[in-house]
């Protein structure tokens, strides 16, 4: 179903480098922080103890089995300082960030929040959590929150706006008009109350922004069917013969694919923006998930600290930047009228 | 409204009192004409006349009630189109009366191959075909397409305005209509590829036998591809008769003017012959 037009349109996306990088920049550092426990963790990826070999990070082993007392998760790096550990000829290899993003690290000198180290390259922050591991672990989560909602959004809105676009007359009449009222709604206060009655999680907050998500590209797929469904090839297909679905699934949808390449990077930056900003204001996410919102917050609060302020702003400064390249570039690719406008 | 069955030997399509209405407008008021099996009837007529109206009406390609009214019958062999559901409506379409239509640039949907949407109506309406591509192939070759192994796996935009016509002539005989209803075909084309697609359009209805009716507003199409020719004016039938009558010697004001609009080789036109609607009447 890849059409020739189709491949003319990512030759182009192709050949816009800063989107076309910024692009496969984006998808290298998500996929890399799918595996997140393995690349910040404190536990060891590998461990050789009297002759045997482990993998903590994949596999859990209780203290007991390294000659502890308890049947909980072993502390490896006690472990790995303990004399009998290094007498029973044993080793350990860390993932590069050898932090846990919820565990506080509280042997550093000083009081946390703690300057850059090599121990924790970004330093910690106020209940000395190693701030390199919750940028990682809060890139994951808030890339995942605003796929899922961008992917989920669309579908909505292409579904909401098909049918008002496709059946036209009154549906499409009373589909605006409750658009409109439902659009009124004030977003925070929605969060704000549904939050606090079925708590802040991911499912949670996922279904509120939701509720709003898909309302803006319902307005371009109203169109584009309304367009189409008047276009004469679709005419020519129902002299044709063929039925409203078919006519819906092959000559309409495909068609009016544009509109969802192009908005689809906005979309994501817009939800990674949203959850950052909801996790500022302590809507968000609850406290011990690692969060870039939070992050924000606490660099605001420990002014003194500017790793704190520096590291989150940059983080999501430049994930936001790629994302608008990544978008910049699909809309110069896919949009017909905006044609030779970017490069 | 006549509902009996006619005789089995009656013509192929009998159009009979068509009304169509769009809210207050009456668009086409009381036609009624036949097409025999094999006939080329043409329907000129000027815009607004209610002749491409009545052929979508054929097989009631027009918006559902209230926004649009049909009354009369339309019976083909014998069945009448109007009181059919819709199941049996799509198996008429495409594949006993099939349409091509004015924009040839528009009636292609530009993300498909011209060969995968033939292939459409094959699936559509032929699916005893065991080798697709081969039919597809075939019926491009036959509407004048060269190098048809090649051309079929073309997008539309790489084809011109008058091969992505044959194209859409390929797409209506691929389902072996009885009827080709053809509006305008030529409107939107150069005045040698008109000649090239009414040429072939010529040759088409002679080797496969259908029946064609051409909507045209253009009598110079009508002198030598039609047999009878009827001429529309504010939605009544104001004149019909065989081709070359009609042309020769034309009764109603309407039908001598547009008759006398025709550019002639050698002849010094002065000025277009206009008529004075209020004369005419409603």
């Amino acid at each position: 179903m890849v059409s020739e037009i189709t491949r003319q349109q990512f030759r182009r996306f192709r050949s816009l480098r800063r989107a076309w990088y910024s692009f496969w920049l984006l998808v290298a550092a998500y996929v890399l922080s799918l595996f997140s426990e393995h690349l910040a963790n404190d536990r060891p990826l590998l461990m050789r103890y009297d002759g045997a070999t482990y993998f903590p990070t994949l596999k859990f082993y209780p203290a007991e089995a390294f000659g502890g007392q308890y049947r909980t998760e072993a502390d490896y790096l006690a472990l790995e300082a303990s004399p009998e550990f290094k007498a029973k000829g044993g080793w350990m290899l860390f993932p590069p960030i050898k932090s846990d993003p919820l565990r506080s690290y509280l042997r550093e000198s000083g009081s946390p929040p703690h300057a850059p180290s090599a121990r924790h390259w970004l330093g910690t922050d106020d209940s000395a959590r190693d701030v390199a591991a919750r940028l990682l672990y809060g890139f994951r989560s808030s890339m995942t929150f605003a796929l899922t909602l961008a992917v989920i959004g669309a579908a909505m809105g292409i579904v909401a706006g098909g049918i008002q676009g496709y059946a036209g007359g009154w549906v499409d009449l009373a589909g605006q008009r409750l658009i409109e009222i439902w659009s009124a709604l004030p977003f925070l206060y929605v969060v704000i109350l549904i939050g606090s009655i079925y708590g802040q999680t991911f499912g949670v907050l996922l279904f509120v922004f939701l509720l709003f998500e898909w309302i803006g590209l319902s307005y371009y797929m109203r169109g584009e069917f309304y367009r189409l469904k008047h276009q004469t090839f679709t005419q020519a297909a129902q002299a044709l013969g063929a039925g409203p679905i078919r006519i819906l699934y092959r000559h309409i949808l495909p068609n009016a694919m544009v509109p969802v390449i192009t908005l689809f990077p906005f979309m994501l930056i817009g939800g990674i923006s949203s959850l950052t900003a909801l996790d500022f204001l302590g809507f968000g996410l609850p406290p011990p998930t690692p969060s870039w919102g939070e992050m924000l917050q606490q660099g605001l609060k420990y002014l003194y600290a500017p790793w704190l302020a520096i590291s989150s702003v940059t983080a999501l400064f430049t994930t936001l930047l790629l994302a608008s390249f990544v978008g910049e570039g699909a809309r110069a690719a896919f949009d017909p009228r905006s044609s030779n406008a970017i490069r | 409204m006549p509902s009996a069955e006619p005789a089995p030997a009656g013509p192929l399509l009998e159009v009979d009192g068509l009304t169509i209405r769009f809210g207050e407008l009456t668009a086409v008021d009381g036609i009624s004409f036949r097409l025999a099996a094999g006939e080329t009837l043409a329907v000129v007529g000027e815009s607004g006349s209610g002749k491409s109206v009545s052929a979508l009406a054929l097989t009631r390609l027009l918006p559902p009630p209230p926004a649009c009214r049909l009354g009369g019958a339309i019976r083909l062999e014998g069945r009448d189109i109007l009181q059919l559901d819709e199941p049996s409506l799509h198996r008429v379409r495409g594949k006993e009366i099939a349409y091509i239509f004015q924009e040839p640039s528009s009636s292609l949907n530009p993300l498909f191959t011209i060969g995968a949407q033939i292939g459409e109506a094959i699936r559509l309406h032929r699916p005893d075909v065991k080798d697709p591509v081969a039919e597809i192939v075939r019926v491009l070759d036959l509407v004048g397409i060269r190098d048809p192994e090649k051309r079929h796996r073309d997008y539309p935009h790489q084809l011109s305005g008058g091969m992505q016509q044959r194209v859409m002539i390929a797409m209506a005989l691929v389902c072996q209509p009885k009827i080709l209803v053809a509006d305008e075909p030529t409107t939107a084309l150069d005045v040698t590829i008109q000649a090239q697609i009414i040429a072939l359009l010529r040759d088409l209805k002679q080797k496969l036998g259908m029946s064609v009716l051409m909507i045209t507003h253009n009598f110079g199409i009508v002198h030598g591809f039609a047999d009878r020719v009827i001429v529309m004016f504010r939605g009544k039938i104001v004149e019909e008769g065989p081709a070359e009558t009609v042309l020769r010697s034309p009764q109603h004001p309407y039908t001598k003017a547009l008759i006398a609009c025709i550019p002639r080789l050698g002849q010094k036109q002065e000025r277009l012959v206009t008529i004075d609607y209020s004369t005419l009447g409603k």
